[in-house]
């Protein structure tokens, strides 16, 4: 089976790390995700006569022969041939199945599964569960059904996905949104500014007033920076509309322990190497305060700082 | 808040005995700041102003784009790595570089006539 060419994970990843999603299902789903079940049996008295008939009408190569849920042997379709041949069809099914069965457990990865098939050379294999009942059997086919199943619901919801992307696109164009996201790393110094040079260009483009843009920039460059040098990483999310630009900088933590101290200008908790690049001189929030027509700011240890900035754009001749 | 008498480049450049590290070359500056602190200088620089400070880290290229700094003079002869100055190219921010002191740089643009930033309150 030819795996789907869909990939699978973070876009950015490098090819190296793309796994197809016939991969990455084979190792997530299971022997019971798979199998067929309740399993069609037999019981040790019935004669191979009746399996053979129950083969016939079920289109089953193979049957487990059972008392209650315990697995006794099982009889195939070459066991059936044989009793046709050697003329002891009417003979019960103990006295000629095979006992030592090789069974696969119902918790098994179907990549495992696979490679029992390979290793044994059967068609079929009982499954147990912990417990030691038989709770199914599968077959090759059961595996390739089940990886088609669910690589098809993988690519419907793939592509419901791209659809809501591509509406939320079209909604943001037809209010003339442009909406900047960028992840921050931590200690990332070399690209602070990247966000606020993107939002800038935009906001240049759309003849925003450059006082306005000023102000926005540097709020986006003072949270991407507050993000790089006290937090465990983030992301800057700016948002422009026709009439406003809003700026929130979300981090995982540490959270700033007192929001109130930290919006003094001189405060600052920053390190002695940013402090060495010219940063952490406590003025970060204060500027981003000075520059923002509107400002919240939460933050707690648990979740993190999360920052919400509001720049208003003036319309051409409007009134201040 | 008093008007910054701006300064042409060229008395700019003999006065402070500078090299210019980029092509670009405003025709004038408006004002000067000193700090080497990068949200000082986001807090209290204006437009078109020429920025003195020691930092020459790539950050510095930033904030004087976000503040629309028209040209930044390394003193007591700092100078950037090559791809900062790349940059300041491409961000449209001049680069000067100077032997002299900040002290002594900011001397000679007073000489020169040119007056400072807005004083703070």
């Amino acid at each position: 089976m030819h795996p789907a060419p869909a990939s699978f994970g973070d876009a950015d990843a490098g090819d190296a790390r793309r796994i197809s999603v016939a991969q990455v299902l084979v190792y997530e789903l299971r022997v019971r995700d798979a199998m067929s079940k309740p399993p069609i049996t037999a019981a040790p008295t019935d004669s191979l006569r009746v399996i053979q008939t129950l083969m016939k009408s079920r289109r089953i190569s193979g049957v487990p022969i059972t008392r209650g849920d315990a697995l006794l042997g099982i009889i195939s379709i070459e066991d059936i041939i044989n009793a046709l041949d050697r003329g002891y069809i009417n003979e019960p099914a103990e006295a000629h199945m095979a006992r030592n069965v090789v069974t696969l457990r119902d918790h098994f990865s179907l990549v495992r599964a696979v490679a029992e098939f390979d290793r044994h050379e059967f068609g079929r294999f009982p499954v147990l569960d912990g417990d030691e009942h038989l709770v199914g059997i599968i077959t090759r086919g059961d595996i390739t059904n089940c990886l088609m199943q669910h690589l098809e619901r993988r690519a419907e919801e793939a592509l419901a996905q791209e659809a809501t992307l591509r509406a939320a696109r079209a909604a943001d164009e037809a209010a003339n949104r442009v909406v900047i996201r960028a992840h921050v790393r931590t200690g990332d110094y070399d690209s602070a500014g990247k966000i606020s040079q993107r939002m800038r260009q935009v906001l240049r483009d759309r003849g925003v007033d450059p006082e306005i843009q000023r102000r926005a920039a540097v709020v986006a460059y003072e949270a991407e920076t507050n993000i790089i040098i006290h937090s465990l990483g983030g992301e800057i999310i700016a948002t422009i509309d026709p009439d406003k630009i809003v700026i929130e900088a979300v981090d995982t933590g540490p959270g700033i322990e007192s929001v109130d101290q930290a919006m003094q200008e001189g405060w600052s908790t920053a390190g002695r190497l940013p402090r060495e690049l010219g940063f952490g001189a406590g003025m970060g929030l204060p500027n981003i305060k000075r520059c923002s027509d509107e400002l919240k700011i939460t933050s707690d240890s648990q979740q993190g700082t999360r920052l919400h900035s509001e720049i208003r754009i003036r319309k051409p001749g409007a009134a201040t | 808040m008093n008007t910054p008498a701006t300064l042409t480049f060229a008395p700019l450049m003999a006065a402070l005995q500078a090299e210019a590290l980029t092509n670009r070359r405003p025709d004038t500056v408006r004002g000067c700041y000193i700090s080497d602190l990068l949200s000082d200088v986001l807090a209290h620089a204006e437009p078109g102003m020429l920025w003195l400070t020691i930092q020459t880290h790539r950050n510095v290229v930033s904030v004087a784009a976000t503040k629309d700094i028209a040209v930044v003079l390394f003193t007591c002869g700092r100078r950037p790595e090559p791809e900062i100055v790349t940059e300041a190219e491409q961000e449209g921010v001049a680069l000067l570089t100077t032997r002299l002191s900040t002290y002594e740089a900011a001397g000679k643009l007073w000489e020169a006539g040119l007056r400072g930033e807005n004083s703070h309150e």
